[in-house]
């Protein structure tokens, strides 16, 4: 199926709701996406996403893309009261200018999963999906405030795995525990372990992650509106095998790598802590995170190098301009199909990710074996406005700037800063 | 009292100025052509391994280097050559710089281990740039070493200059405070398949580029780069014998492209700039703020090949050489610097040969990953050494044939 024809698909299927909002309780529904009811807690419906974007790029990189960003299509539903499930699936991503010949092509498995939820202290859940690690990368495309997560989101959160995870809600703490079978889909490994004849694959995994959440600002006095803040702290611990498997700094387009992968052997840690609030109109999110990868016998002599650490953080602010309240799903008080101006939102995002080892003694190397690694780190500011034009689309305007501390190591060796920009239609139902 | 402190004060300044000369390190030292060296490369085991599985491939690993009792850290080593890759030996390229721009050792930014797995005498490369440089033409400094990888031996190298802006600046000096070496330099890419004898390939910069690597001034506009070959390449063919000096000489320096040939003639490489199979193993330098180039040598592990290789083998293959030498001018030095090539020979070619011999002979025996045995190099190692006396009086023989001469003493 060609790539536009998908596009196409997915619009009419979101533009259909908005006009038929039928609201029947048994057999087929079609209120947020078509979805058949079998009983009060038995239920499938289809899920469908299309990112659509047009990016421009600064003239020194020269290149614009006109693409398919995301397509994925996915059924989710209730079994009984006490279960639920959920499958998605990558469809026919690529340039949407390209020649493609008419068969669909699938992309990976995105979310793949049961959850037994009969207590809200203590859901389970097992199958593929995200590591409870980072609040935006937890985050789901259509509630995302940029068309793209944050360096540190998209690079040391690890993102989606196989595993089991159990979660619940504990008073005003929530939390979620999971062990995996490797370390997600942003730390996958580069390199096929590289073994002579007579060793055995060093066996890489589990990890295991926990994160927990809770409004602790109502626990304070005078925190005011301040009370409806979520902080958390989050952690990971994975082993990573021997070789040039640590994680890299890719550029905001991943074009180049400004920090390339060093030799890594022992433990992965993961550090977090977030920060949540959306007052009326507007909200304010931050997160920090830090990855300590240990590299045990891989200087040149075969001894045991310093850590290699990542550190990123973000500050990003939104404020609806035309007046709705800030949540989970925005809702335009008057949307575009009926007449209305749709919910129109400012955004600013600054955001930091950098690498460095643990060791600054003497002179610093790129030499991915060096004890003391030159740093290096892409400071990102983006500005954007967001068109909520109906439940289910979404036009989002960034303009991005990017500052790399080592000119050398950049997209364009020598040339230290760029802009770069899109347009997004997001579909979603 | 005084005396005592002013004897001391004096006999340490002494000490000083005498000792900062004698043990001052240069790369002179390193590539000292009458020592056998010691190079010890430090790297973690498993690149070692990796490294020797994909020695087919350039890929950099880091390393600590030490020479003479100094240590250079965090160095790139990779596999490196065209016919000689080896899995059990590898050549090796050293770069002081790659993991920081501003690490050098001695001055070089890089320098060369040579694995001399296609020479079974181990010295041709090394007599022979020697022998280069006693005739004026440009070629990297050249020693042997025995080379250590993590504490064990591993075999005798070639330790070989890299031809680089540093060469550059060593060789043609400087204009003032102005080193000469931001010209462009080109290392020549021997295409599989494809051999190149000058002959026009259009105006299309892409075959030019194909064939000369750009080591210098990468980033510049490729026009600038390789439009100038292609200027130079469209003369050669578009002239006639007759206005060949005219329409080149601003763009190839004439005299020193002869000399170059014609030496490399003497020493019977097969595979060189009028190679059995094309153009192969040299630099072009075209020099700063200059439209003229002039080769380096480059890989003479093919030379001496036999004393009675022909003085004029393949000059009529290549456009470039066959219509140099028709021109009476260029014919006349070509045989002068056979002469003069076998004038410098005599005497001293054999002689430097034993030397290295004797120099190079234990660490040769002991070396266990050479593609080749210890009998095999002691037969090409005395083949070698006869051939200085032979080649001498066949050039001298065949030049006289060719000019008109009065034959020599000795000649068939």
């Amino acid at each position: 199926m060609k790539r536009p024809l998908i596009v196409a698909i997915l619009i009419a299927i979101a533009a259909v709701p908005a006009a038929a909002q039928n609201k029947g309780k048994r057999g087929f529904v079609w209120d947020d996406r078509p979805t058949i009811v079998f009983g009060e807690d038995v239920n499938i419906a289809v899920t469908g996403r299309a990112l659509v974007e047009w990016r421009w790029f600064d003239p020194d990189i020269g290149e614009e893309l006109f693409a398919l960003r995301a397509a994925r299509l996915g059924l989710k539903g209730d079994l009984t009261r006490h279960l639920d499930w959920e499958i998605e699936r990558e469809i026919g991503v690529g340039d949407l200018e390209e020649e493609d010949d008419s068969r669909i092509e699938f992309g990976e498995w995105k979310d793949v999963f049961v959850r037994w939820r009969t207590f809200d202290a203590a859901r389970v859940k097992a199958g593929r999906f995200k590591i409870p690690f980072g609040l935006e990368q937890n985050t789901g495309v259509s509630e995302l405030d940029f068309a793209y997560r944050a360096l540190g989101s998209r690079t040391i959160a690890p993102g989606r795995d196989t595993g089991v995870m159990v979660s619940g809600e504990l008073g005003r703490f929530g939390y979620e525990a999971g062990v995996f079978d490797d370390d997600g889909d942003n730390a996958v490994s580069s390199e096929i372990q590289f073994v002579q004849e007579g060793q055995d694959l060093e066996n890489v995994g589990p990890s295991f992650a926990v994160r927990v959440t809770g409004d602790l600002f109502r626990a304070l006095p005078f925190t005011g509106r301040l009370r409806s803040a979520n902080v958390g702290i989050a952690y990971t611990n994975s082993d990573v095998p021997e070789g040039l498997n640590s994680l890299r700094g890719e550029s905001f387009w991943g074009t180049e790598d400004f920090f390339e992968r060093v030799y890594v052997k022992g433990r992965r840690q993961r550090y977090g802590a977030q920060f949540d609030w959306s007052p009326g109109p507007t909200s304010l999110r931050a997160e920090w995170m830090q990855s300590r990868e240990e590299r045990n016998e891989q200087s040149n002599r075969n001894e045991d190098l310093s850590d290699f650490i990542a550190n990123a953080w973000y500050v990003a602010g939104t404020w609806l301009v035309t007046g709705e309240d800030k949540d989970d799903d925005v809702n335009a008080r008057r949307p575009l199909l009926k007449g209305g101006p749709g919910a129109i939102e400012l955004a600013v995002r600054y955001e930091r990710l950098g690498f460095e080892s643990a060791s600054t003694q003497g002179t610093p190397f790129t030499n991915p074996r060096a004890d003391y690694l030159l740093p290096n780190s892409d400071s990102v500011v983006t500005f954007g406005v967001n068109w909520i034009t109906s439940r289910w689309t979404r036009v989002i305007v960034n303009a991005i700037h990017e500052d790399f501390e080592d000119a050398t190591r950049t997209p364009v060796p020598g040339t230290s800063s760029f802009w770069s920009g899109l347009v997004r239609l997001n579909i979603v139902f | 009292m005084r005396h005592l402190i002013r004897g001391g004060v004096l006999l340490v300044l002494f000490a000083l100025g005498l000792s900062s000369p004698i043990f001052a390190q240069t790369s002179d030292d390193f590539f000292n052509p009458e020592v056998l060296q010691r190079v010890d490369i430090w790297l973690n085991e498993t690149d070692w391994s990796k490294l020797k599985a994909a020695f087919q491939e350039n890929t950099y690993y880091p390393a600590d280097v030490t020479w003479n009792g100094t240590t250079v850290y965090n160095v790139g080593i990779r596999s490196r050559g065209l016919g000689s890759r080896s899995s059990t030996k590898p050549g090796l390229r050293v770069d002081f710089d790659r993991y920081n721009s501003g690490q050098q050792f001695l001055g070089l930014k890089s320098f060369v281990l040579d694995n001399l797995t296609q020479d079974k005498t181990g010295i041709k490369e090394t007599a022979t740039m020697r022998f280069y440089t006693r005739l004026g033409i440009p070629a990297p400094r050249e020693t042997h070493t025995r080379l250590y990888i993590n504490g064990r031996y591993s075999g005798l190298y070639g330790l070989v200059e890299s031809v680089d802006k540093t060469m550059m600046g060593r060789v043609f000096g400087s204009i003032g405070d102005d080193v000469q070496n931001d010209g462009y330099l080109f290392e020549y890419n021997y295409v599989l398949g494809s051999p190149w004898r000058f002959t026009y390939e259009g105006s299309a910069l892409p075959p030019y580029k194909a064939r000369f690597d750009i080591k210098t001034n990468e980033s510049h506009a490729e026009s600038t780069i390789w439009g100038p070959i292609e200027e130079l390449v469209r003369r050669v063919n578009e002239t006639s014998s007759g206005g060949i000096e005219q329409a080149i000489a601003d763009r190839l320096d004439l005299p020193a492209f002869v000399r170059y040939i014609s030496a490399q003639n003497f020493v019977a490489d097969f595979d060189g700039f009028t190679g059995y199979d094309g153009m192969n193993n040299f630099y072009m330098y075209r020099k700063e703020e200059s439209s003229q180039h002039v080769l380096i040598a480059w890989d003479e592990d093919n030379a001496f090949l036999q004393a009675d290789y022909p003085i004029l083998m393949r000059i009529d293959e290549n456009v470039l050489t066959n219509k140099l030498l028709s021109l009476g001018s260029y014919r006349t030095q070509y045989f002068n610097v056979m002469l003069e090539s076998a004038d410098s020979a005599t005497g001293w070619l054999r002689q430097e040969m034993q030397r290295q011999f004797d120099m190079i002979n234990a660490a040769m025996l002991e070396d266990t990953v050479k593609p080749y045995t210890n009998a095999e190099y002691a037969a090409d190692r005395e083949t070698l050494l006869a051939f200085p006396e032979a080649r001498i009086t066949y050039v001298r023989c065949e030049v006289a044939k060719q000019t008109g001469a009065t034959r020599p003493s000795g000649c068939q």
